[in-house]
């Protein structure tokens, strides 16, 4: 049993009796002085009264007359300095704990994940979710407590915790899910209701620390569980209601023991001293900052309610570390070693905490289970020998073994998002907000998709590197020798950015190559000319079927004349549009910028999402601009989403600490920048590369279903993109070398497999979804060596789409007697 | 041997008329079936009212996600009904995130915007529920009756009531019971 507060007052009175004797200290100085003060006043009357007893005393000598006023002056100034002391070490008491007493992190949580009947969870990872968020298994049968999960065959029972959301905040629910072939086949709630849809708690991705990078999750002391109390103050301050911030008698036991032991064994710091040594002084073992300690410690106590020195501490605590970052309080250990919160720690989970607190690194039960127990047991023994907890209890506590929760560990590739976000917020919110300290910021990341990101990208250019040489292998030097490379995803409908791999390793770079690079984006660009020149505002100047000269093209320029040439340095005679996109040919796709004209070019950049500087060349149509992946992936999601341009967002809203939601930013409207007619050609041109061009690896890598894509290469292969879509997802791949310099492979080798190796990872070998012509656009069989329509006696039909009205009129074979079945064809639709 | 008889030119004659006469009636209707083509095709569709497509109605039509999507739509728009908008956008935006490819979220968001006095949240959602209702395959007047609809509702609001009233006017002409008023109540998108 625990009892709080017992053998004292309560502390409003105990306040009042320590202001009482503080008062009556002050009374018995007054009068003393009073008293020195009537003394002397006698002193010179008797003086005066008797002169002969004067003259009689023998007179002081000169140096005893020196000493007494050095004493008296040495005693004034220390009585000074003394006061100045106390009054400084109040004032930063008192700042402390009226101001914001903690540093707390702003935390980033990802998208909440979403199950419902028929989702894959094994996809989903949903087995990994429960590990990452701290859920515990209980094998045995009996309720579930808040946070434990039970397998059964073919079954998931699951009690979820509630969590704050600024969009919809879920309570805890039980819920058990019918798992069959690899798929959620129904949901229901704990009575027996089937459940359409349940959103899983957000997974926490990162924080924004502040110097200190201290992680901590506030408790009031109203959650806290007493057999947590009871258990801190058993081993850590068993007298912490009794003394008044020094235990004086702990001291002297304590010097004792040492004294037996002949070395220091035992300390007697109380509480209030632990928490002054954490909240003001340095770990330095001196005699001065124990003096400090334990006046700031009696200080404390003076202003301060015992209550509330005890919420201080257990907030305050260290309690080890998580990578880079230090947990303090009991809320944030609770959740790193239980996963839970602390309100739902059992009395063995109470005594493993307060265990801990002596040497959070030593008794880490991750680290070192055996040694933890050892300690939770003697705490356990001591709750018991001090009453706090029965024998049964105790013996009970004593046998359960120590099951921490796995560690998630935020991965540091996930801080290229987190810097991408940074930038973002003060674009939206008020800086003076963004000042609040434990601002819980939910963001659009996907943890399942940046888990794929990061996989695909580290291993992709590890076998690239592998196959071609590092460049420093290849004596270019070391510096900025590393292939590096992006991998950003987004949805085209809503903008929001899915996954951001910035780079190879943040550790070692924090450049975010996927924001702040520009590099020339190669063919990548090509479909903002073809898209420029098949919208209706050029005429359009082409159709999917025109043909386009592939042959020698010089252009003069005021800096000289330009020659373009195709990557195998062949020219193909006339080609189709369609030909010369699936193909990546330079040439057709360099005249036919020629024909629009740059202007036109640019402006069509513009329209699709493109900010970065455009020179107006005519290599502009070939990519030559510099440009970066975020541009990039605008662009083609303008492409995917039919003609709709999304801004990028990398959150959804933000909580304060208390978890009210502060001004949010809603889902906003995609912007109508280009036809849905045109939109849709540059996709079927973008699918005929991955079906039979240059991107044709993703298919040979199995991946079935809607996928538009174009490679691009630059000069030299400095540059390796890749920029596909699907229906609901677009992704950009860019490889290369911060300093550019040669890779050695084009981008089909390079950025493909790597996007290709993300895709599928993300939605197996089955994309979800199709690519659907609008109705403005038509599908006309064509004659592809002509580009004429095709009707029956045509040795060759191909079918191709065109905006109504653009189709071709001549046809193939030309001769109207034949013609009449193609309309007949048409009427009857056979 | 006296003249000559011969019937050969009017055997001719009449093999030649009578493989004419299906040829000429071939032709006449092709004619004809080429006439009523043209016709068909040069006249306005005439608007015919047409049972809107709702989401109740899309559901079980693709996938578990996009049965996902609707049903968040759905409460959704139960929570619009109930007069609680800020828990009805965060439905809509949640169905968005289980499937961004459902129309029926953005319709229902461009509906709730459009009542809000969002009209450029509710034209750019609009569009995109278009957008998407195309790339389905989904046309005609099940669909057209929301477009109409909305846009109207849409330019009523900047002011534009030559266009609105032409709008509502094709609206009411597929679906007259939920454009009488002119209003979209939450309940008739479920």
């Amino acid at each position: 049993m625990v009892q709080l507060g017992v053998g004292i007052l309560p502390w409003g009175q105990g306040h009042r009796v320590r202001a009482a004797r503080f008062e009556g200290i002050d009374t018995s100085i007054m009068a003393a002085a009073r008293k020195r003060k009537q003394g002397t006043k006698r002193g010179q009357k008797s003086t005066r009264a008797r002169p002969d007893e004067r003259a009689a005393r023998p007179p002081a000598s000169l140096a005893a007359r020196r000493a007494g006023l050095l004493v008296v002056a040495l005693s004034f100034g220390l009585g000074v300095w003394a006061a100045g002391w106390l009054i400084d070490l109040d004032r930063v008491v008192v700042s402390r704990f009226e101001g914001r007493p903690f540093a707390l992190p702003s935390r980033v949580y990802a998208a909440p994940t979403v199950i419902y009947p028929g989702v894959d969870w094994q996809k989903l990872d949903l087995a990994g979710w429960l590990s990452r968020m701290g859920y515990r298994e209980q094998p045995e049968a009996g309720p579930l407590a808040v946070g434990r999960y039970r397998w059964l065959p073919g079954r998931l029972r699951v009690h979820l915790r509630g969590f704050d959301h600024p969009e919809l905040p879920e309570p805890h629910r039980k819920v058990e899910l019918r798992l069959e072939s690899g798929r959620v086949r129904e949901m229901r709630d704990e009575r027996g209701r089937p459940l359409d849809v349940v959103a899983l708690e957000p997974e926490p991705i990162s924080s924004f620390y502040g110097t200190d990078r201290e992680q901590r999750d506030l408790v009031v002391l109203e959650e806290v569980p007493p057999e947590l109390v009871a258990a801190i103050y058993s081993v850590e301050d068993r007298r912490f209601e009794a003394h008044h911030g020094v235990d004086f008698v702990r001291i002297a036991g304590a010097m004792l023991a040492n004294l037996r032991a002949g070395s220091i064994r035992q300390g007697g710091s109380t509480l209030t001293q632990q928490l002054v040594k954490n909240f003001f002084l340095t770990p330095e073992r001196t005699l001065r900052r124990k003096a400090t300690e334990a006046m700031m410690a009696l200080l404390v106590e003076a202003r301060y309610d015992k209550s509330r020195i005890l919420e201080a501490y257990l907030n305050e605590i260290y309690m080890g570390r998580r990578g880079p970052t230090s947990i303090h309080g009991v809320g944030e250990a609770s959740r790193f070693f239980y996963g839970k919160r602390v309100a739902d720690l059992s009395l063995d989970e109470s005594a493993m905490l307060a265990a801990v607190i002596a040497s959070p690194n030593a008794l880490s039960p991750h680290r070192h289970p055996e040694r933890a127990k050892r300690r939770r047991d003697l705490v356990i023994g001591l709750m018991e020998a001090q009453g706090h907890v029965s024998a049964e209890a105790a013996e009970r506590a004593q046998q359960r073994p120590v099951r921490p929760a796995a560690i998630a560990l935020e991965s540091s590739q996930d801080r290229y998002f987190l810097d991408e976000l940074a930038r973002q917020l003060p674009e939206v919110y008020d800086p003076d907000l963004l000042e609040v300290e434990g601002l819980r910021i939910y963001s659009t990341l996907d943890p399942a998709i940046q888990r794929a990101a990061v996989r695909s990208l580290s291993e992709g250019l590890d076998r690239l590197e592998a196959r071609v040489g590092s460049a420093a292998s290849r004596g270019e030097g070391a510096a900025a020798a590393v292939l590096q490379g992006c991998l950003l995803a987004m949805r085209p409908q809503t903008g929001e950015i899915l996954a951001m791999v910035g780079g190879r390793d943040y550790g070692k770079s924090q450049w975010n190559r996927c924001t702040l690079a520009r590099r020339q984006a190669g063919s990548a660009f090509k479909p903002v000319v073809y898209a420029a020149a098949l919208s209706p505002q050029s005429g359009p100047l082409v159709t999917l079927a025109t043909r386009l000269e592939d042959t020698p093209l010089k252009v003069e320029t005021p800096d000289g004349s330009w020659e373009p040439s195709n990557y195998d340095k062949a020219f193909r005679g006339p080609v189709s549009v369609r030909e010369a996109v699936e193909r990546s040919l330079n040439v057709p796709a360099a005249r036919l910028g020629q024909a629009v004209g740059i202007g036109k070019v640019v402006e069509m950049a513009r329209r699709l999402g493109i900010t970065s500087s455009l020179p107006n060349v005519p290599s502009l149509a070939l990519g030559t601009a510099e440009v970066s992946p975020l541009e990039m992936a605008i662009v083609y999601a303008t492409l995917a989403n039919g003609g709709l341009r999304p801004t990028p967002r990398s959150f959804i809203g933000l909580l304060d600490d208390q978890g009210v939601g502060r001004e949010q930013w809603p889902l906003a409207g995609a912007r109508r920048v280009l036809d849905p007619g045109t939109a849709y050609l540059a996709t079927s041109l973008l699918e005929g590369v991955v079906d039979r061009g240059t991107g044709a690896g993703i298919r040979a890598r199995g991946l079935r279903g809607p996928i538009a894509g174009k490679t691009g290469t630059t000069d030299d292969e400095h540059d390796l993109w890749f920029v596909g879509f699907t229906p609901e997802l677009v992704a950009v791949v860019w490889v290369g070398f911060d300093e550019p310099r040669e890779i050695g492979v084009p981008s089909s080798r390079g950025a493909l497999p790597i996007w290709a190796d993300f895709l599928a990872e993300i939605s197996g070998t089955r994309v979800r979804g199709a690519f659907t012509r609008p109705g403005s656009v038509e599908r006309v069989e064509i004659d592809p060596t002509s580009g004429a329509r095709a009707l029956d006696g045509c040795r060759v039909h191909q079918p191709e789409y065109f905006l109504l009205g653009t189709a071709p009129e001549a046809t193939c074979p030309d001769e109207p007697a034949v013609a009449r079945p193609g309309l007949l064809r048409r009427l009857f639709g056979t | 041997m006296g003249i000559p008889c011969s019937n050969a030119p009017i055997v001719r004659a009449s093999r030649t008329v009578s493989a004419a006469i299906p040829v000429s009636f071939l032709l006449l209707m092709l004619t004809a079936v080429l006439g009523c083509f043209e016709g068909v095709r040069n006249q306005p569709t005439p608007m015919r009212s047409a049972p809107p497509l709702t989401a109740s109605h899309a559901l079980g039509l693709t996938d578990p996600a996009r049965d996902a999507s609707l049903r968040l739509v759905m409460t959704g728009l139960d929570a619009d009904e109930a007069g609680r908008p800020g828990r009805a956008r965060a439905r809509y935006q949640r169905a968005i995130r289980v499937d961004p490819t459902n129309p029926f979220a953005y319709l229902a968001l461009a509906r709730h915007h459009l009542e809000a006095g969002s009209l450029d949240e509710a034209s750019a959602f609009l569009d995109q529920a278009r957008t998407l209702f195309e790339s389905e395959g989904r046309r005609g007047p099940g669909v057209d009756v929301w477009g109409f609809g909305l846009r109207a509702g849409i330019e009523r609001g900047r002011g534009r009531d030559e266009r609105a009233d032409r709008l509502f006017e094709q609206a009411r002409a597929l679906a007259p019971e939920v454009w009488r008023d002119e209003r979209l109540a939450p309940g008739e998108l479920r």
